[in-house]
């Protein structure tokens, strides 16, 4: 670094520091110390904090633009050979990232403003929503695995609160539960991860931690742990199978937050893997996990999620297996691609969540079958769906087709089966989308949706915003120009890209979709379409094996430990008790008898000492 | 300087035994409360005193005293008591403060407090380990009369159960430093190192091997702990407050100063069975945890996994390890002190500890939303969440102790992913979901939907955020405890590895 970076650089540490304010910031209104005036002002407070995040970043960014790529560190914690720090990268990815991040924030935090309107904790949304936000920007920047794992605990425990928001209902608190958990575990695999990592290569920076794992002699079996423990954490984050199951539940939360889960959140964690992909070659065992959790992913939550008939849980699976397809970029060493995917989706998923969000704030319902007609009706939301699921799918030129089109020909080339995950996965998310339009907006109304205006502007504005830029991503994904450039693949992968997409849409509008038989009567098409809904009994195989266990493992122990442990003790003490009614009648009052008890035992103390010092 | 910190509380004990006359209990409680923000402040004076660049025992003072049983008044302050000192006298402050429903013996309740607290010191600075004794025992027989004089209904069994276990601990321990005596053939209980050249493997090991146990009741480990649930439910929060904040830390800190520091060589031959006794004891304890519906039980359990991390990073004995060693005492100090008080407050408000009873105390205007948000704070710092002082502390544990034992701390890790399994099962059971605080099984109550909790007074409303200030501070800016402990500390790693450099066991991996 040769010029004295400029004060937005030397300030960057602030950006994390927006959202932590923001919400300590919300704390008067959320916590009811301040009651005149409504919960607003904790509103605007983070909407002015979030904006000055959004923009210091884009100066920052400018910045990078011409000057190259920075590096921050601040000292934290230093003790013996532990050096711990807070590092800030700030590389052109991380900065789109923290862009991405912010913007997104800013947007969701004006549509909650309409979203919310008549919610009575709206200062705790919004402190929590801060909380998430500043969790978040620290994640994409952060130039070490220590400050990303601390943040990324922050925002499982922001998750947990932000999908806890409602506690009082009975399905919110299992909710909230199972995504606090299920994080958690990836979590503590992580943090094995990062122990072992710090104490074996020094350092914790991205960078020395490369360096480290090119002449890093391990066993392959201490290799193989750390490398799972390392994708444990992401997998939780994303919502990969086997812990996808928070993601769906997680739909009880407030929609605003559903966006940012969906598009930010999820993000974030993949990032995490991005920077830890260069160390996973330690390990192919991890690499073959990657691609089997990846294409499992894929798949099973693009399939899970056109039996779904919630309308929330539609789209979440959806994040799922999107997440799935980069996971399986990430590892076939594609990180341009995986990059590319994560900002168009997340772009496409939180316009199709506005648009959802708008539609269950109109209606107030979520079951897509008692949904209809909405076409006509809410304009703006039905051109962000036909828009998001553009983006969203493989078969306009939007910003998915362009990442489909760049990963089937590069996995064509090493994987050609991975091409082929990637190609039905999108014909299966365009028979989704296709499958709740025509339930949702076109269709004849329904009783729920008599009357159905639009959304008021708060949520308005944002989605119509959203919409732009989704339609502007490929000229955005164009500007950032991944080498070897944006269209740099084959007319024949167009043509299958296009296809899939086609042949999805294609079935999808042709699909009978009778709401009374909702649920087929044929027996083996109903024992499917139940698998799939209840997403292949996941919960209940999870109720049944590791909760079972750990429950079982307790109440063993707390058995245990009433009826020997203590039982023991109370034992003995019983027991001293009957000796000593037993003693009482020894008592002879012989002063000689007593004497001779005692010599006799200090010479037994005595000889037993001399034993042991010799 | 530092018998100051023995003076203040028990003249404050004697000046509140002798008060003339029959003064109300808020006088007993304000003379209490200076009293111990004297020692606070005087603590701080300490602290300001202290050079935390010094390893070894500083401000050193000494008298001899009985000579020729080698008791003298030696009192010293290093890295290793300096942060318990100060944690000392900030709970004990706490547990002042938060006391209520005085109106049985204030006199005699306050100055015991007081007299726990000048224990603790004393038990901290000795630098004597006869003088230690004095103070260790002490501190014993005032706790046994507050819980068994204002404890619950079972107070009775549980003091007496209490009791018996801290006796035989007393007793392994003062077996221990007279066996030393009569060992090595002098009486000097001085606090230097017991090297083989002095002392056989086996006589060393013996010794060890008592105080092992001695403190390890007091920790407590795996299988001596079962004193401690039934003291914590039957104890008053205060009371509970004081045990867990910060009697436990005796025993770790006696395992440390006493067992690492006297005797390096033995503590090398054994540190591998005590990684795995750790792990044992944090495994078991957290699962039993889980397994609770009492919540003073289910945090009383979580003691007894979070002071096993204690022992582990005791155990390999590695700088980093021995740092987050003190960093653990200081956490687990503020932590549980915290969940207790928001325990008590809890239970004072409705009557009920049960978990399968309590249901949305998080309600805003009917419930305990501070006290729930607290908690929530309370149970995310214990299960080791970034940003607050659990999680630096796990962390150091961890990293210092992975190379040396990494079964034993991985296993140690999942306890803690089952830390956040039980608490979070006590947030979302008790205070997450519809108001209620009667069981549902009873028709004629359950109809009722008319709970309104009354408001939490200041007295604990200001404590409790208090310590969640400091659980978050210390979380925030972890730099602080680690330079006051650090030379200290790696004085202490330093023990071992000098004694089995040749052999090549411990040190780092």
């Amino acid at each position: 670094m040769s010029p004295a970076p400029s004060l937005p650089i030397q300030l960057v540490w602030l950006i994390p520091l927006y959202g932590f304010g923001g919400m300590v910031l919300s704390l008067p209104w959320a916590s009811g110390w301040v009651k005149r005036n409504g919960p607003r002002p904790a509103a605007y407070l983070n909407l002015l904090v979030t904006l000055l995040a959004v923009l210091h970043g884009s100066l920052i960014l400018r910045e990078v633009l011409t000057i190259g790529p920075q590096h921050l560190e601040i000292p934290w914690f230093q003790a013996a050979d532990l050096d711990l720090r807070i590092g800030f990268d700030l590389s052109l990815t991380n900065l789109a990232a923290l862009e991405l991040v912010t913007f997104m924030s800013l947007i969701c935090q004006v549509f909650a403003l309409g979203y919310l309107d008549k919610e009575w904790s709206l200062a705790r949304f919004y402190a929590l929503v801060g909380f998430f936000e500043g969790a978040m920007s620290g994640v994409v920047l952060s130039s070490n695995l220590f400050l990303s794992y601390f943040l990324l605990e922050m925002l499982t425990l922001s998750t947990y609160l932000l999908v806890g928001f409602w506690y009082a209902q009975p399905l919110v608190v299992t909710a909230a539960r199972d995504a606090f958990l299920t994080k958690r575990v990836g979590d503590v695999l992580l943090l094995m991860g990062l122990v072992a990592l710090s104490a074996w290569a020094g350092s914790l920076e991205f960078n020395d931690l490369y360096a480290w794992s090119a002449q890093a002699d391990l066993s392959p079996l201490a290799a193989t742990l750390l490398c799972l423990g390392l994708i444990a954490g992401p997998m939780g984050k994303c919502a990969q199978f086997p812990m996808h199951l928070w993601l769906d539940e997680a739909m009880e939360g407030p929609n605003p937050a559903s966006i940012l889960r969906n598009s930010a959140v999820v993000t974030c964690g993949a990032l995490v893997l991005l920077k830890l992909m260069p160390l996973l070659r330690l390990s192919p065992v991890a690499i073959d996990v990657l691609l089997v959790v990846g294409t499992i992913s894929a798949l099973g939550g693009a399939l899970v999620a056109i039996a779904q008939v919630d309308l929330k849980r539609a789209f979440s699976y959806s994040t799922t297996s999107y997440l799935g397809l980069v996971f399986l970029a990430i590892a076939l060493q594609l990180p341009g691609v995986a990059l590319l995917l994560l900002f168009a989706h997340g772009l496409a998923k939180a316009l199709l969540f506005m648009s959802v969000g708008s539609v269950i704030a109109t209606t107030n319902c979520q079951d897509i079958t008692e949904l209809g007609g909405l076409g006509r009706r809410m304009p703006a939301t039905t051109g962000a769906y036909l828009v998001a699921a553009a983006g969203l799918t493989g078969l306009l030129p939007l910003g998915c087709f362009w990442c489909f089109g760049l990963m089937v020909e590069r996995m064509a080339a090493m994987a050609p089966l991975f091409a082929g995950v990637v190609l039905l996965t999108n014909a299966l998310t365009a028979f989704n989308l296709v499958r709740v339009y025509r339930q949702v907006f076109l269709d004849t109304p329904h009783p729920k949706t008599k009357r159905t205006p639009e959304v008021n502007w708060l949520m308005a504005l944002p989605m119509v915003s959203l919409t732009v830029l989704v339609l502007l991503t490929p000229l955005v994904i164009g500007r950032i120009d991944p080498s070897p450039g944006i269209a740099s693949f084959s007319w024949l992968t167009t043509g299958l890209v296009v296809a899939s997409g086609a042949s999805g849409v294609f079935v999808g509008a042709l699909v009978p979709l009778d709401k009374f038989w909702s649920r087929s009567v044929v027996r083996p098409l109903r024992t499917l379409q139940d698998l799939l809904a209840y997403d292949f009994y996941t919960d209940r195989i999870y109720r049944a094996t590791i909760v079972a266990f750990v429950a079982g493992l307790a109440q063993l122990t707390n058995a245990f430990d009433r009826v020997v442990v203590n039982g023991l003790v109370n034992r003995i003490g019983v027991g001293s008790l009957a000796s000593a009614e037993a003693l009482k009648l020894g008592v002879s009052g012989h002063l000689q008898t007593y004497v001779l008890t005692v010599v006799l035992a200090i010479v037994l103390l005595f000889s037993s000492l001399s034993w042991f010092r010799g | 300087m530092l018998s100051i910190l023995l003076l203040i509380p028990f003249l404050g004990t004697a000046l509140l035994l002798l008060l003339p006359g029959d003064p109300p209990p808020g006088r007993m409680r304000a003379v209490a409360i200076t009293v111990l923000s004297l020692q606070l402040l005087w603590s701080l004076r300490v602290l300001l005193a202290f050079d935390p660049g010094e390893g070894a025992l500083q401000m050193v003072e000494s008298l001899p005293w009985v000579d020729s049983i080698g008791l003298d008044y030696r009192l010293g302050i290093d890295g290793l008591s300096m942060p318990l000192v100060l944690v000392n006298a900030a709970l004990t402050l706490v547990s002042a403060v938060c006391t209520r429903d005085i109106s049985q013996r204030p006199r005699i309740y306050f100055a015991l407090l007081l007299l726990i607290s000048g224990a603790v010191n004393g038990a901290f600075l000795a630098d004597n380990l006869l003088l230690f004794f004095l103070f260790y025992e002490l501190e014993l027989i005032p706790l046994w009369l507050l819980i068994s004089i204002w404890g619950g209904a079972d107070r009775a069994y549980a003091a007496t159960k209490f009791l018996l276990f801290t006796a035989v601990s007393g007793v392994l321990i003062l077996g221990a430093f007279l066996g030393l005596a009569l060992f090595t053939g002098s009486v000097d209980f001085s606090l230097s190192p017991v090297l083989s050249d002095r002392l056989s493997m086996g006589s060393q090991l013996l010794l060890l091997g008592a105080l092992l146990i001695g403190f390890g009741i007091k920790i407590p480990l795996v299988p001596f702990h079962t004193w401690l649930p039934d003291a914590h439910t039957q104890a008053s929060t205060p009371v509970s407050v004081l045990l867990a904040g910060v009697l436990l830390k005796l025993g770790t800190y006696g395992l440390l100063r006493f067992g690492l520091g006297m005797f390096p060589e033995a503590w090398a031959v054994v540190a591998p069975w005590l990684a795995i006794w750790a792990a044992v004891s944090v495994l078991y304890g957290s699962l039993a945890a889980i397994a609770q519906r009492d919540m003073k039980r289910m945090v009383a359990f979580s003691s007894v996994g979070h002071m096993g991390y204690v022992l582990l990073a005791a155990a390999s004995a590695t700088p980093v390890s021995l740092l987050g060693a003190v960093f653990q005492m200081v956490s687990h100090g503020l932590i549980s002190a915290l969940l207790f008080l928001l325990v008590g407050i809890v239970y004072r408000k409705t009557g009920t500890r049960d978990l399968e009873v309590l249901r949305g105390l998080l309600n805003p205007e009917r419930g305990l939303p501070f006290t729930g948000t607290l908690m929530i704070l309370g149970v995310m710092a214990s299960a080791g969440l970034p940003g607050m002082a659990g999680f630096i502390s796990e962390f150091l544990v961890f990293r210092g102790s992975l190379p040396s034992y990494p079964l034993a701390t991985l296993l140690c890790m999942v306890g803690s992913g089952l830390t956040a399994v039980y608490f979070l099962l006590l947030v979302n059971r008790a205070f997450f979901g519809r108001l209620a605080i009667t069981p549902p099984t009873d028709p004629a109550r359950d109809s009722r939907l008319d709970v309104r909790l009354a408001g939490v007074a200041p007295r604990e409303t200001l404590t409790t955020l208090g310590l969640a200030l400091g659980v978050v501070l210390l979380g925030l800016v972890p730099a602080t405890l680690g330079h006051l402990s650090e030379s200290t500390t790696a004085l202490l790693a330093g023990l071992p590895s000098l004694v089995v450099a040749s052999s090549g066991a411990g040190g780092l991996g």
